[in-house]
């Protein structure tokens, strides 16, 4: 298969146009959150730092800032708890009901997310719970879990079990194996798992917007805001969220790689 | 004393608890209440087929539903061919930077649904990038406007979302294909194209069907991007769905659109995992180790 050198070509051109279609939004993005104008269109107009600047005076956005940290961080803890239990059983344990638990465990992946959200929606308004930040936690947990289930599981799967016989040879407990042996190793797995669920729930709309109440968060505001104005601060904004998520998959990425050796 | 499978099954519970009482059980009530009525603002709890009949019997949410099929179709077709090759290169021909490769290639995803919808609109707007390089280039005289805002700009939008799932199932395929395969086919004298349809292709299909199974999935459940890119092309069975939760009210009609579509979605799901769950990759994947 394309051994000859003009489909070896062929193949790697494809592949460049790939990884630029794939950046060419991105780029975009970031030249016109630097451009000096109000107006988002070519020809560029000179450099500029004033949406940035206006990002970091806004309080508005500073609000849903702190509203997507507060529902952001439990999630991820929640989501990389769980997912960690679900790998642990998945790949530690001769379960029973193996196939049926990997089914309802990627059962919210595969589900349409507007379907899902209304379907709690019933629920909530049937229990007559209040929407708000516990709501969008679990919610965004749900969605997050294959990831991070998935993320984890990687990580186990390369682990030497010998390592965990052998502790149990010695006497270890079930415990002090977890303890002192499985959980240093897979410690690296967990971190990683924890930044990609901080990232997905900090940029989830669906789910979000339905289980949001008064308190809205990042990615509900700039929604909003996009309906009805496109403005370079929310290049700007964009911009930053992108290189901040940008940043923890590669922190979380450098930790996983770390992790396989 | 407990058994391994026992001390799994204690680990797995509070996971299947939260799974059950958050998605399965709300699927559940879903089901239940595509068989009320509502009756102006309430909801009457007495069991009907009403609306199961209006889904049937109303072309409208019928072309819907195909239209939402078709579009998975189109845009995991369209992964496909884009995805086959890259996958290939990243799995046989790259040695170096393999994972960063993959990683690369991954990072859109994590820009969120809403920043990457927004770029699109700069790259595909009247005034936006394409349409300027056009211009600029003296292809075109006016800017072309059906880049944005029709079903073009959603397919298109699409596959950007959701191409990364069908590389990554596609590669998974290639990373188990066994090149001494293709070596001692070679040796026998196959053809190039021989091999491909005889050996290459017969392998990696079952992670061509993962992969346009996820892509299928996500397409078929989008909701922001054929309402923010799409224009008046826009409606799909999800908003109509949306609408009827929200502006409409008329949640039992929502639930019985809803449920037909994950029934749907539910069979295709099953054929293509029994297709993939027969063939010795899907087995290796599943079966674990």
């Amino acid at each position: 298969m394309a051994r000859s050198p003009l489909g070896t070509r062929f193949a790697w051109t494809h592949v460049g146009l790939v990884y630029a279609f794939m950046y060419l939004p991105v780029a975009v993005i970031a030249l016109f959150s630097f451009n000096a104008s109000a107006i988002i269109a070519f020809p560029l107009q000179g450099f500029t730092l004033d949406w940035y600047a206006r990002i970091l005076v806004d309080a508005r956005i500073l609000g849903g800032l702190g509203v997507t940290f507060a529902v952001a961080i439990p999630t991820a803890v929640l989501s990389t708890v769980l997912g960690a239990m679900a790998a642990l059983a998945l790949t530690r344990h001769a379960l029973r009901w193996r196939k049926t638990f990997a089914c309802l465990l990627f059962l919210p992946f595969l589900v349409p997310k507007v379907i899902l959200a209304v379907a709690q929606l019933i629920v909530l308004s049937e229990l007559g719970i209040t929407k708000g930040v516990t709501t969008m936690v679990l919610g965004q947990t749900l969605i997050i879990l294959p990831f991070t289930t998935l993320v984890i599981a990687s990580v186990l799967i390369r682990l030497d079990r010998r390592l965990e016989e052998a502790a149990a040879d010695l006497g270890a407990s079930r415990a002090q194996i977890f303890r002192r042996v499985l959980f240093p190793l897979m410690k690296n797995g967990l971190l990683a798992a924890f930044f990609v669920a901080f990232v997905l729930s900090s940029s989830e709309y669906v789910v979000t917007s339905f289980l949001s109440g008064r308190s809205q968060p990042l990615s509900i505001l700039v929604a909003s805001d996009f309906r009805f104005n496109l403005s370079p601060t929310l290049d700007a904004l964009a911009v930053l969220m992108v290189t901040a998520n940008l940043a923890l998959v590669a922190i979380g990425e450098i930790i996983r790689l770390r992790a396989r050796r | 004393m407990a058994t391994d499978s026992d001390r799994g099954g204690r680990l797995a519970l509070p996971v299947v608890l939260v799974l059950v009482a958050g998605c399965a059980l709300p699927l559940a009530v879903l089901f239940v209440f595509s068989f009320f009525q509502v009756d102006f603002v309430a909801i009457l709890k007495v069991p009907t087929l009403k609306n199961y009949i209006k889904v049937a019997s109303s072309p409208t949410y019928r072309s819907l539903i195909g239209q939402a099929i078709a579009s998975g179709l189109t845009v995991a077709a369209i992964s496909a061919v884009i995805g086959y090759p890259l996958a290939w290169v990243i799995a046989k021909r790259v040695h170096f930077m393999k994972s960063a490769c993959l990683t690369l290639l991954l990072i859109p995803l994590y820009t969120g649904d809403l920043v990457r919808i927004f770029a699109w609109r700069v790259v595909l707007g009247a005034e936006g990038v394409i349409n300027a390089f056009l211009m600029w280039a003296g292809l075109v005289r006016e800017p072309i406007r059906a880049l944005l805002f029709s079903p073009f700009a959603t397919h298109v939008v699409l596959t950007y979302d959701y191409l990364p799932f069908m590389v990554l199932g596609l590669w998974l395929a290639f990373e188990s294909l066994d090149d001494h395969l293709l070596e001692a086919a070679r040796d026998l004298g196959a053809s190039e194209a021989t091999i491909f349809r005889r050996i290459v292709l017969p392998l990696t299909s079952p992670g061509l069907i993962a992969g346009g199974m996820m892509v299928f999935v996500l397409v078929v459940g989008d909701y922001l991007t054929p309402q923010l890119i799409g224009g008046s092309s826009g409606v799909t069975v999800i908003s109509a769905i949306n609408d009827l939760f929200g502006t409409a009210f008329d949640w039992p009609l929502g639930s019985a659109i809803a449920s037909s579509l994950l029934l749907i979605l539910g069979v295709l799901i099953a054929a293509a995992a029994l297709v993939v769950g027969r063939s010795t990759w899907g087995r290796a994947v599943v079966g674990g180790e």
